[in-house]
């Protein structure tokens, strides 16, 4: 907190000012300068009374024994990897794909189960956004660059 | 006065019974039950789910949906925590207590008839307030000036932190400032500058503030049940579903009445307080019954002491409609979830405050006015359907986990198509995720996120009024005392805490000698 209250102080030194503002004295730069001494003398308040959080007491290292990181790390990836393919797959194919993936790394092994809760959860959304909200959804680019659409 | 009470009163009738309203507040009772029922998930994120649903909606029906999902979330949790012990929230652990080894007895569907009970008078009871005193407030409040409000949002601000819990007061002030610093990301509305926005394009109007939500809350607490192993939501045992009878008898309705009225005043009074919510309602009126319940009775308490049950129930529904006063009269959410629905009302175009009761009386009075019905619905709703909806809870973990994460993705990308926002999401999750193991609580930073724009123009303007001079803060007697009740509000658990340390060393002095 310490650090990114220093990092937000610095980036708010280089916040553009026009002419005029420059003589102004309430600017685009004071909230965040006043929030970065702000969020300074927090985070030294919060490293000089530690004993002050009796949540505290246990270190980091004991909260978090025993968590299962792995799944964890596979579905963030998994996120961003779904991210990254819905401008090229499209919503429709991305969704799936990433449920799929999602019951897959959770443990889920039968085929017919994941097909069943990934496929038509998707379809029906789509449908209920695109046909009755008439919301317009775009497919993917890898569609147009295939010459498919 | 009463004119316009009554006048406002018919508006909201009126609005409320159309029919596209009543089936949202159907709507939203049952979903509110269904997310709210998912262990991990509480009403903060069953309000963030509903909003892109809510969008392309009249601002009245939109916010009778969320208000709809609000107290369903909150009955919701309260399914878990008697049927699996598996609160969804803090506002419904003091329900666990006594209601959960009822379950174990046998009574399950007795917890759960006497929890929607309580649950409807509590809700009803504080709805009935709230049509007094919104009015009362929002006519007080229409005279307050930039000053009052800025000195208003400080102390909201500080009460959410003050209320964290003890020796979480820094902590939850650092997470506001972090709101409040995630608020300045964007173009400043005022000179038109842009800030913190590191040249992309995707920023220039700053962090979208249903992406944020949904990433602290939806995305984490999902997250949250694969991390600690969550296996409460794996299964449940089937025969715990099975319900022997829901009926409450005479003498039980007898021995509950008074403590639910008195757990639903007090719970509304403590929902109106900026920042303590339906969590301190629930435990306030059930600590306040076991203080004054017979010796006899006191013993049952945690053990599946009807009373017990009762008092927490009727304390988090009427908290959580007293929370709605701060909303609606001075645009100041009293909690996290009203910080979501306060983020809605803005979406919508409304401005909140003291104003919206003259200038959008129709969403003031439409939402006080749909809560009746709501109540009555979740008690029509939840007493027949409990058994079905608690079969929900037999959703295996793998397969719930994966449909939360893209229902909350889905939920931001089918509002604003930009696949960026997925990734911001992303990193606001692991980000969250990361302060969350080091015990920083996140409803602070989505309040301090969600007023920060609004301190800003106020406290520019005070300064434009007040000649630059921050003498604003104690020339008005009524930003005066609203700055000292911060004050105090800040300063008294480090006053108690070392009186408490002083007492304890002479103690030990005491007794040494």
């Amino acid at each position: 907190m310490l650090l990114f209250s220093m990092a937000y102080g610095s980036l708010a030194l280089k916040i553009p000012l026009s002419f005029m503002a420059q003589n102004e004295f309430f600017t685009s730069r004071t909230m965040p300068y006043a929030l970065a001494v702000l969020g300074m003398i927090i985070a030294l308040l919060i490293l000089v009374m530690p004993t002050a959080d009796p949540a505290g007491k246990r270190s980091l290292k004991e909260e978090t024994r025993g968590m299962d990181w792995k799944t964890a790390i596979l579905l963030v990836v998994g996120m961003i990897v779904y991210g990254m393919l819905m401008k090229w797959l499209g919503f429709i194919i991305s969704s799936i794909l990433f449920l799929l993936c999602g019951f897959y790394i959770l443990g889920e092994r039968r085929i017919k189960r994941m097909l069943l809760a990934s496929i038509p959860l998707v379809i029906l959304l789509w449908f209920v956004m695109s046909s009755l909200l008439g919301v317009y959804i775009a497919p993917g680019e890898l569609f147009y660059t295939l010459g498919v659409l | 006065m009463w004119d316009g009470m009554i006048n406002g009163m018919l508006t909201g009738i009126s609005t409320t019974m159309i029919p596209m309203n009543i089936g949202m507040v159907l709507f939203g009772c049952f979903m509110g039950s269904l997310i709210g029922m998912l262990p991990g998930l509480g009403p903060i994120t069953a309000v963030a789910l509903m909003i892109p649903v809510t969008y392309g909606l009249e601002p009245s029906t939109g916010m009778v949906l969320l208000a709809g999902v609000y107290y369903g979330a909150i009955f919701g949790g309260s399914t878990s925590s008697i049927l699996i012990n598996a609160p969804g929230e803090a506002a419904t652990v003091a329900t666990a207590l006594d209601g959960y080894p009822l379950a174990r007895q046998g009574y399950p569907g007795k917890a759960l008839a006497i929890a929607a009970y309580a649950s409807f008078s509590g809700g009803t009871i504080s709805v009935i307030m709230l049509m007094f005193f919104a009015p009362m407030l929002a006519s007080v409040a229409t005279s307050f000036q930039s000053a009052d409000y800025f000195a208003l949002m400080i102390l909201g601000l500080t009460a959410v932190s003050a209320f964290a819990g003890r020796g979480g007061v820094l902590k939850a002030l650092s997470m506001v400032v972090l709101g409040l610093m995630l608020a300045t990301v964007g173009t400043d509305q005022t000179s038109g500058v842009q800030r913190f926005t590191f040249g992309s394009l995707e920023l220039l109007d700053g962090i979208e503030f249903l992406l944020l939500a949904m990433a602290t809350f939806a995305l984490t607490e999902a997250l949250s049940i694969v991390l600690k192993r969550d296996e409460s939501s794996d299964s449940l045992k089937p025969k715990m579903i099975g319900f022997k009878s829901l009926k409450v008898t005479k003498k039980e309705f007898k021995q509950i009445a008074p403590t639910i009225g008195r757990s639903s005043l007090l719970g509304f009074i403590i929902g109106v307080l900026p920042g303590a919510g339906a969590t301190l309602g629930s435990f306030m009126a059930y600590g306040m019954e076991r203080n004054i319940a017979k010796p006899e009775d006191r013993e049952k308490f945690g053990k599946g002491s009807l009373i017990g049950l009762a008092a927490p129930e009727a304390g988090n529904n009427a908290a959580s409609s007293g929370s709605f006063v701060p909303l609606l009269c001075l645009g100041i959410p009293g909690s996290g979830t009203t910080a979501v629905m306060l983020g809605a009302l803005i979406a919508y175009g409304i401005e909140p405050g003291p104003r919206m009761f003259t200038e959008s009386p129709e969403v003031f009075w439409g939402v006080i006015m749909s809560m009746y019905l709501g109540n009555i619905f979740l008690l029509i709703l939840n007493l027949p359907l409990i058994p079905y909806f608690a079969r929900l809870l037999a959703i295996p973990r793998n397969l719930m986990v994966p449909m939360i994460l893209f229902f909350s993705l889905m939920g931001v990308y089918l509002v604003t198509f930009n696949d960026f926002d997925i990734l911001m999401m992303v990193f606001f999750c692991v980000a969250a995720m990361a302060l969350r193991l080091m015990n920083f609580p996140m409803a602070p930073l989505l309040l301090g996120f969600i007023l920060g724009g609004l301190m800003e123009d106020n406290l520019r303007r005070a300064l434009l009024i007040y000649d630059e001079s921050i003498s604003f803060m104690w020339e008005r007697p009524l930003t005066l005392g609203i700055n000292l009740a911060t004050l105090f509000i800040l300063f008294f658990p480090m006053l108690r805490s070392f009186i408490a340390s002083r007492r304890n060393n002479t103690d030990k002095t005491l007794s040494a000698s």
